[in-house]
């Protein structure tokens, strides 16, 4: 019997040159690999109900999100909803009973985080959406397309310097990773990392 | 080549002096600074032809100096149509003029000049019209046509495109565009404003006419500008269209830049416009805003000697401008009979300049070889007409025109503005604009410097105030007193040569020659002579050809109209037009798997699929046989992740299905599967699939790999629409799925699970939940290959794992992957339909031979109804296996090759393929309903015209009794 060995969509498409470290983190931009970060997805009419009974924060408006211990759900669209968080929060989640109205999404998404001086201009290349006209702490949640592939993309600012969070169907995430590099190559001058110093918080990935 | 026509040091000028550039222009050496544009710097070193005219191959010099010198486009390297008269110069430039043959100076093709009175208007059109030259004109124009050598080799340019926001877009930052952008952003709103020029200003840098306060103005406005943390100044990129909702695409030398305003302010401007007169066009003929471009932005002196043809102030202060640099002055001719005298006139005066009034630039006389001014022939001018008696000839080298302007209103029509035509200006204002749009400045019909500013200011807060900043200043702007545009500016000549559109070389008879042949409407005209159609899109030739055509048919020019404005308003690079591609491409988790096992991959859809496996020396065809036979002799294994895979969950998931699909699910058992077809409302098949229910209220179920994405979205409309008590998951990317197939499928999956894999346990067309080496997986028995399998399918993220475990358990049974070319086979041995290549946009189940999954007896399905009645009417076509004769040796039929019978088309084939397992061609045709009887022949056309008997064969094919996919038990 095989082990099962659980692999991001990337796997085999990041090239080592791509995973340069930059000590003082003062990347123009990077790109970090967050696929294999603990996730659940639900739908349906009753599913902001059923997570309130799990005891978990749901956020109110549409297309908004709430920080939860490490990690956050977002509400896509009325009654959809992605959860990212510790392995503990999302096992619970995934084991607990199917409830009436609520539908479980199976979550395999190419997930990104995105930063670095230069972030907004490689979303300005990529992206028909005005990002810096949303306040980040209204906590957006923005369902658009990216480079021809329906993507989430959550903006936050960190310290003043603003971060992408991206979900993409997996099955683009080659494509996806490609082409955003390529592109973000030509905006930070060869200086795009893979990886970035505290970037585990984001990662949570086992192998490349 | 010495800077013989630089001036001194100017204060504002946009030369680095201290950066000497060299560069080649027609194999010679020359010299020029940075910012100098290529014809500045050339002009200053004295060269005075810098190309040839499109269809005459007259010589050609500065014109307009504003991005519109259409006849100085140059060729440098792969870059063609570089246009000279704003294209900076750089270090080791090699330029050559675009439309000449073997060079500027020999250009055999300067002969077309003694020959236009063989090309007149509507040349080109009437060439065309008999079809027995047809060819041969062709050949000749396409020598002579186009512009710049295309490079075939020049590599592909990944130009970027990007988006990007404001409240307030002013186009233009001259007086008033700057001015506007200070007023909204002072109430508030974030402003862009763009210029395509390389520094701000626009005329307030260069129309100084001894008025030195009008540039120090502009210059503080710039500053403030400049400081200003509202507004971002953008140089060099010029808004080439409007579209919708502001969508504005701004150009520069890199990108496209599609920007989103809230608000839009048009302060672009006006074009200069020609003086019409013969010889008009010589190099050393200039429009008075570019001599006055050409001193105070790049110090060169334009001419010697100039005789500067007016009919409105801005000529005077022009006049005024060359004087102060240098340049004798040798007459002012002044078209007008009386005006107001303005300042400038009056200094003028007092400096003694022969001046005259309403008189006319009959010709401009050419120095030998035409390359350049030798003198002004002047007369006396009254009501549009010269008096040839009056002539006389003032020795010169060059001549300045102001005689009137053009609005630059090209994005203000594009927005959809209703433009009029003020006879106070004699020239088309806004009359309504539409919401959210502003004008202001000359575009709007205000000359007037400080009216400008004013103007500026009121179009700026009225934007500002439209988006929610502030509120809306309430500004006197001061009505113009004179016009700065003549009326008629246009001497006609015996000789002709008086040019209208220096683009196509159009003259004034050319104009009256076609609204005699009938041609009297303005877009009738514009097509015929081609006015407006060159490069500089009828931006120095709209607005005399709108004069001329009015006076021919006696109309005031409103009633003659414009043309429409489309966008691009500037022609854009096509290397900027194409940008960065994004084609989305899919690729199953084990992509880079099938890669290292040799797949040739093919498209579909967005898809990466594999085609076949490569193997070493051998040829596709062999290698599609050969995983065929693995198939079906052994065991096979196909990545199927590319199927749609959604599901359904809820009470009345069963009662969806039922209303979507033909057949019937309320009574599908738990843990079993059946196949679905699914119609449109018209009856026609638009896709197939397989439904799985895994419990009560959930069903698992897939669809065509093309159509998965179109289906989860009609389903999901449908359910909205219906309301019913069950939700729709589109999990096709998130699910790895893999088909293993072949008599030892079993035996290899048996090693990596402890499912109960008898049949009894686990019959055909059931489903199993359960763990495939360790990872969660659902197992299906289904044969789309027509063999014993299983379709398993789990996480994306486990899918490498499971095709490793699997390819490791097959190793002892030689598990060969297969691809999509084997797998198209096998089912046709099977004769199983792929929806859309054996169906198309009007097949019917029936048609199909799929009426045995139609269960119309349920209360209601989707292209129920329409069944029902087609189901009434004779049949006209039908999907039937065939067989070509084991004999036939020769050329294979293809797909869509038509079927003959009785010399009539009866149908075509859908598919066929060559069965090594049943030593044949077989395929699947669509026939007329005569054609579809058991051993029926019929005949089918095949490429080469030669016809092919092919007799109809009940299908499957293989293994009819489907004994390969069920066990003896």
């Amino acid at each position: 019997m095989t082990t099962m060995l659980r692999q991001s969509p990337l796997a085999g498409w990041k090239t080592p040159d791509q995973l340069v470290q930059d000590q003082q983190g003062t990347a123009t931009l990077w790109m970090v690999d967050r696929s294999l970060t603990p996730r659940f997805g639900c739908k349906g009419p009753s599913a902001g109900e059923w997570l309130a009974a799990q005891g978990l924060p749901v956020p109110a408006p549409a297309n908004s999100w709430v920080e939860i211990h490490n990690g956050r759900i977002a509400r896509l669209g009325r009654s959809e909803f992605l959860i990212e968080g510790s392995e503990t929060i999302v096992s619970r989640l995934k084991s607990s009973p199917r409830a009436d109205g609520v539908y479980p999404v199976l979550r395999q998404d190419l997930a990104l985080a995105l930063g670095g001086q230069a972030v907004r201009n490689l979303f300005a290349q990529t992206c028909s959406v005005n990002f810096a006209a949303m306040g980040p702490a209204a906590h957006p949640v923005v369902l658009t397309s990216m480079v021809g592939v329906g993507v989430v993309v959550i903006p936050e600012q960190i310290q003043g310097v603003p971060r992408f969070l991206l979900w993409a169907d997996c099955t683009y995430g080659p494509y996806l990773w490609k082409t955003l590099l390529g592109i973000a190559k030509e905006l930070g001058g060869g200086r795009v990392l893979a990886e970035i110093p505290g970037a585990q918080a984001l990662a949570h990935e086992s192998q490349p | 080549m010495s800077n013989n026509h630089r001036l001194p040091r100017l204060p504002g000028e946009w030369i680095d002096r201290a950066h000497s550039i060299e560069f080649e222009f027609e194999g010679k050496h020359f010299q020029g600074f940075a910012g100098d544009t290529i014809s500045s710097a050339l002009w200053a070193s004295g060269q005075r032809v810098l190309g040839r005219s499109f269809k005459y191959h007259r010589p050609r010099g500065i014109f307009s100096l504003a991005n519109h010198d259409v006849n100085g486009m140059m060729q440098w390297g792969q870059k063609l149509n570089v246009r000279a008269d704003v294209t900076l110069l750089e270090m080791g430039m090699q330029l050559s003029a675009v439309n000449t043959f073997g060079g500027l100076n020999k250009d055999p093709a300067k002969v077309l000049n003694h020959l236009s009175r063989f090309l007149p208007v509507g040349f080109y059109y009437k060439a065309f019209h008999g079809k027995r030259l047809f060819p041969r004109w062709e050949r000749v124009f396409r020598t002579l046509a186009g512009l710049g050598k295309v490079n075939l080799s020049t590599p592909r340019l990944l130009t970027p495109k990007d988006y990007a926001f404001c409240a307030v877009l002013i186009v233009g930052a001259g007086p008033s565009g700057l001015a506007a952008a200070l007023a909204a952003a002072d109430q508030g709103a974030d402003v862009v404003i763009v210029d395509e020029n390389a520094q701000a200003g626009g005329s307030g840098g260069y129309q100084i006419g001894g008025e030195l306060a009008k540039r120090e103005a502009t210059e503080a406005l710039l500053v403030r500008v400049i400081a200003h943390p509202r507004i971002r100044l953008l140089t060099g990129i010029y808004a080439a269209g409007y579209y919708t909702d502001h969508w504005i695409a701004l150009v520069d030398d890199k990108k496209m830049t599609k920007l989103r305003a809230e608000a839009v302010v048009i302060a672009a401007g006006s074009f200069e416009q020609p003086a019409v007169f013969r010889n008009n066009d010589l190099p050393g003929v200039v429009l008075g805003s570019a001599a006055q471009r050409l001193i105070y932005r790049y110090a060169v002196r334009p001419m010697q000697r100039a005789v500067v043809l007016c009919a409105n102030a801005d000529g005077y202060r022009v006049a005024l401008d060359l004087i102060v640099h240098g340049v004798m002055v040798a007459a002012i001719v002044d078209l007008r009979a009386h005006h107001q005298p303005c300042d400038a006139e009056v200094e003028l005066a007092a400096k003694g300049v022969e001046m005259h009034t309403g008189t006319c630039i009959v010709e401009a006389l050419p120095t030998p070889g035409c390359s350049g001014v030798a003198g002004a022939r002047i007369a006396a001018f009254a009501n549009g007409v010269a008096d040839a008696a009056t002539a006389r000839d003032i020795p010169c080298d060059g001549i300045v025109m102001s005689v009137g302007w053009a609005p630059a209103a090209n994005l203000l029509y594009q927005a959809g503005t209703h433009m009029r035509y003020d006879d106070l200006v004699e020239q088309f204002v806004p009359d309504a604009l539409p919401p959210g749009v502003f004008a202001c400045g000359r575009v709007n019909g205000v000359y007037d410097f400080k009216a400008r500013l004013l103007d500026g200011e009121r179009a700026g807060s009225a934007a500002a105030a439209h988006v929610g900043f502030g509120e809306k200043r309430s500004v006197s702007v001061p009505v113009e007193l004179e016009s700065s545009s003549f009326p008629w500016p246009i001497v006609a000549h015996p000789q002709g040569k008086n040019f209208v559109d220096f683009d196509e070389d159009l003259q004034l008879k050319d104009f009256e020659n076609a609204v005699q042949e009938g041609f009297d409407n303005i877009e009738l005209l514009k097509r015929f002579t081609t006015n407006g159609m060159g490069p500089s899109q009828g931006k120095h030739s709209n607005m005399n050809a709108l004069r001329i055509l009015a006076r021919l048919v006696d109309k005031h020019p409103r009633e003659v109209g414009t043309t429409t404005a489309r966008p691009f308003f500037h022609p854009v690079p096509m290397a900027l037009l194409a940008g960065r591609g994004f084609h989305p491409v899919r690729r199953t988790p084990m992509h880079l798997r099938h890669a290292a096992m040799g797949a040739y991959f093919m498209s579909a859809g967005d898809w990466q699929r594999p085609e076949y496996y490569a193997r070493q020396h051998k040829d596709r065809l062999e290698c599609i046989r050969e995983e065929v036979d693995m198939v079906r002799h052994g065991v096979g294994i196909i990545d199927v992740g590319t199927l749609g895979k959604l599901e359904i969950i809820g009470p009345q998931a069963a009662e969806f299905l039922e209303r979507v699909y033909v057949s019937r699910y309320a009574n599908l058992k738990i843990g079993m599967t059946r196949y679905a077809v699914m119609c449109d409302e018209t009856g026609v098949v638009v896709d197939d699939g397989v439904v799985a229910r895994l419990a009560e209220d959930h069903f698992y179920f897939t669809t065509t790999t093309s159509g998965a994405t179109a289906i989860y979205r009609e389903l999901s409309r449908l359910n909205t629409q219906w309301q019913m008590a069950c939700g729709i998951i589109n999990h096709t990317g998130a699910f790895a799925a893999i088909n293993l197939a072949g008599p030892q499928s079993r035996k290899v999956l048996a090693r990596v699970t402890t499912l109960d894999l008898s049949a009894a346990a686990f019959p055909y067309l059931a489903i199993r939940e359960g763990k495939v080496a360790g990872i969660p997986a659902r197992l299906m028995r289904v044969g789309f290959v027509g063999e014993w399998g299983y379709e398993i399918h789990v996480p994306a993220e486990d899918g490498v794992a499971l095709w490793d475990a699997l390819v490791a358990a097959g190793s002892p049974f030689g598990i060969r992957p297969f691809g999509v070319e084997a797998q198209r086979l096998l089912r046709l041995e099977k004769g199983h339909v792929i929806i859309g290549q054996d169906t198309d946009g009007l097949t019917t189940p029936f048609e199909a031979g799929l009426g045995w999954a139609v269960k119309m007896d349920k209360p209601f399905f989707i292209g129920q109804r329409s069944l029902q009645i087609v189901d009434k009417q004779p049949q006209r076509q039908r999907l039937v296996g065939f067989r070509l004769d084991q004999a036939h040796g020769g050329p294979a039929p293809q797909e869509c090759h038509l079927v003959i019978h009785d010399g009539a088309i009866s149908g075509r084939i859908t598919s066929i393929g060559w069965s090594h397992i049943l030593c044949a061609y077989i395929g699947l045709a669509m026939v007329t309903p005569e054609l579809a009887k058991p051993d029926q022949t019929f005949e089918i056309r095949i490429t080469d015209g030669s016809l092919v008997v092919a007799r109809v064969t009940p299908t499957p094919f293989y293994d009819p009794e489907q004994r390969q996919q069920k066990e003896e038990a």
